[in-house]
């Protein structure tokens, strides 16, 4: 009896060690990993839904307001694409070209993100009045070239598409950004003075979204255009949008089908 | 005797597992600290935009679209001279803070300064700016210091990673300019930077809070490309020389209060108003704005402000 009551504390001691050693690696245990059989939604580590509003800060001259014709300074056009520019009748000013995929994102204009379902991140824009559908491993076929194209998105690892050079360190899921990758288009304009894109363009874009310590929530468009017919280098863009507490300064405004 | 063994056997089961658990924990260098993305390295400047705003020539005199200037630092940047650039104390002035990143370029390295005990990451560099501007980018915790030390061009940065990105803040800066046509950065203004990487591609993100000369905080994005192969330019980038034998010693080259410069305006037809910044000139409305602005009533000189 004696001896029992003797190894009482150490049973009491074991358990207690059983239990912190239980504890901590339940603590150490990382959540599932980003995407692992969860809805492309359910796996975002950042909420690009809402309303945002472009903030002009860069390019104004040629964002603000529709640039002179062969006005294309800082675009990396071919000797093609310069010929084209130099078509473009100002008559035609406002048309529904300059809001194609690769051009839409640097009007100045207002965007509407939201989820269409768990797999499609819809984008609307009241400038042009156009709608962008970004979708996670979609199953249909592009269907017909169109102003918006085929949009696949994806979350990548910030840091990542390095192999393993990109991240490290051990530590929590990696978050993960928005990247979309956009085909299928018709020709449209990167300006709206007519400076063109062909249907053979690819544009990628990177989608971020930050918190400054004032309150201020931005999102961040990164595009990169390849065409091999009016580029002869990758376009580079970025544009930034803040974010707005609702849709009351929503000013839908179409443009004109040339 | 048992009681001595259960005691002992005890004291063991607690200290192992208190002790086992951080080592555990440890893993790789760095594990246990929020994400961590590579930044090292050398980048190179790939944004289009306003590429001959940001290399050279640079940015025309008055020409202040895009910024949310308020009327103090509007008046500051219409008496900015050009010409104060070749004093020559002047000459090979860094740029600070709140515009290096900017231009021209820049190229820059990123580095890391290493604890040599702890092999811990306490600070990135930047370097390759314009003469010299180099940054020092604190990951160690330590506080900004007073808002009475001393201020850099480079200011006094510090970092820390969320969702990510690297949050850099950057405080202490020497007033100087956030654009190289004058449009001004008072002592009081607060940077803050996010430093997103995506594969070879690097997007910064910087928002300058300046309660002195701007109507609200000014955001602007850059984008880099790996560059493993750069070299970033080595000093001196200006050999000093007199560039204007007319200014006398003490000069400082300025125009009065009260000035006014209508040509950027005019050469881009552009309504006179619309060329000096200010937040409402950022949103969408004034695009409507600014096609009443310009409805045809005579060229734009003639529709300047009296």
């Amino acid at each position: 009896m004696s001896n029992q009551h003797a190894l009482r504390p150490a049973r009491i001691a074991v358990f207690f060690a059983a239990a912190l050693l239980a504890g901590h690696r339940l603590m150490g245990q990382q959540p599932p990993a980003a995407g692992a059989a969860r809805t492309p939604r359910a796996a975002a580590t950042s909420d690009l839904t809402g309303y945002w509003v472009s903030v002009v800060t860069e390019e104004w001259r040629w964002r603000m307001l529709t640039p002179p014709k062969g006005d294309y300074t800082s675009i990396p056009l071919s000797d093609e694409g310069r010929r084209v520019a130099f078509l473009w009748d100002p008559q035609t000013d406002g048309s529904c070209k300059a809001y194609g995929a690769a051009g839409l994102m640097r009007m100045p204009t207002r965007l509407n993100v939201s989820w269409q379902g768990d797999a499609v991140l819809k984008v609307e824009s009241d400038a042009g009045q156009q709608t962008r559908l970004l979708q996670f491993a979609p199953t249909s076929p592009p269907g017909a070239r169109s102003l918006q194209g085929f949009s696949v998105a994806e979350w990548e690892p910030i840091g990542g598409g390095m192999a393993g050079r990109g991240v490290r360190g051990g530590g929590p899921p990696t978050p993960v950004a928005l990247k979309v990758v956009t085909t299928n288009l018709v020709e449209g304009w990167l300006r709206r003075n007519g400076v063109p894109y062909s249907d053979a363009t690819t544009l990628t874009e990177y989608w971020d979204r930050v918190a400054f310590p004032n309150g201020d929530v931005w999102l961040t468009v990164s595009q990169y255009v390849s065409d091999p017919k009016y580029l002869s280098a990758e376009y580079t863009t970025s544009m930034h949008f803040k974010r707005e507490p609702d849709g009351s300064k929503w000013k839908p405004a179409p443009c004109r089908q040339t | 005797m048992r009681r001595i063994d259960s005691f002992r056997l005890a004291l063991l089961a607690v200290t192992a597992a208190i002790t086992a658990s951080p080592l555990s924990a440890q893993g790789p260098p760095d594990s246990g600290q929020p994400p961590m993305v590579e930044l090292t390295g050398s980048w190179a400047m790939s944004n289009d935009e306003e590429r001959l705003i940001r290399v050279d020539p640079g940015p025309e005199l008055g020409n202040f679209t895009g910024f949310p200037l308020n009327a103090a630092g509007r008046q500051k940047a219409l008496t900015w001279n050009a010409t104060i650039q070749a004093v020559p104390e002047h000459q090979s002035r860094a740029h600070a803070a709140t515009y290096s990143m900017r231009g021209p370029g820049p190229n820059f390295h990123m580095g890391e300064i290493i604890d040599p005990v702890t092999r811990r990451l306490v600070a990135y560099t930047i370097t390759g700016l314009f003469e010299n501007a180099n940054r020092t980018i604190w990951l160690d915790g330590r506080p900004h210091p007073s808002e009475y030390a001393e201020h850099l061009w480079n200011g006094f940065s510090t970092g820390e990673w969320e969702n990510g990105a690297l949050h850099v803040t950057t405080t202490h800066v020497k007033p100087m300019f956030i654009q190289r046509n004058g449009i001004p950065a008072s002592p009081y203004a607060v940077m803050h930077e996010f430093f997103i990487r995506h594969g070879d591609r690097l997007l910064l993100i910087s928002q300058v809070d300046d309660p002195v000369y701007l109507e609200e905080p000014m955001v602007r994005t850059s984008t880099f490309r790996w560059n493993p192969g750069q070299r970033e330019g080595g000093l001196p980038q200006v050999e000093v020389a007199e560039e204007v034998p007319s200014l006398q010693q003490g000069d400082v080259p300025h125009y009065p209060l009260g000035s006014r410069h209508p040509e950027y305006a005019d050469e881009n037809k552009l309504p006179f108003e619309a060329t000096l910044g200010g937040k409402e000139t950022l949103y969408p409305e004034y695009a409507e704005k600014l096609k009443q602005l310009m409805t045809p009533q005579g060229p734009a000189s003639d529709r300047r402000p009296k």
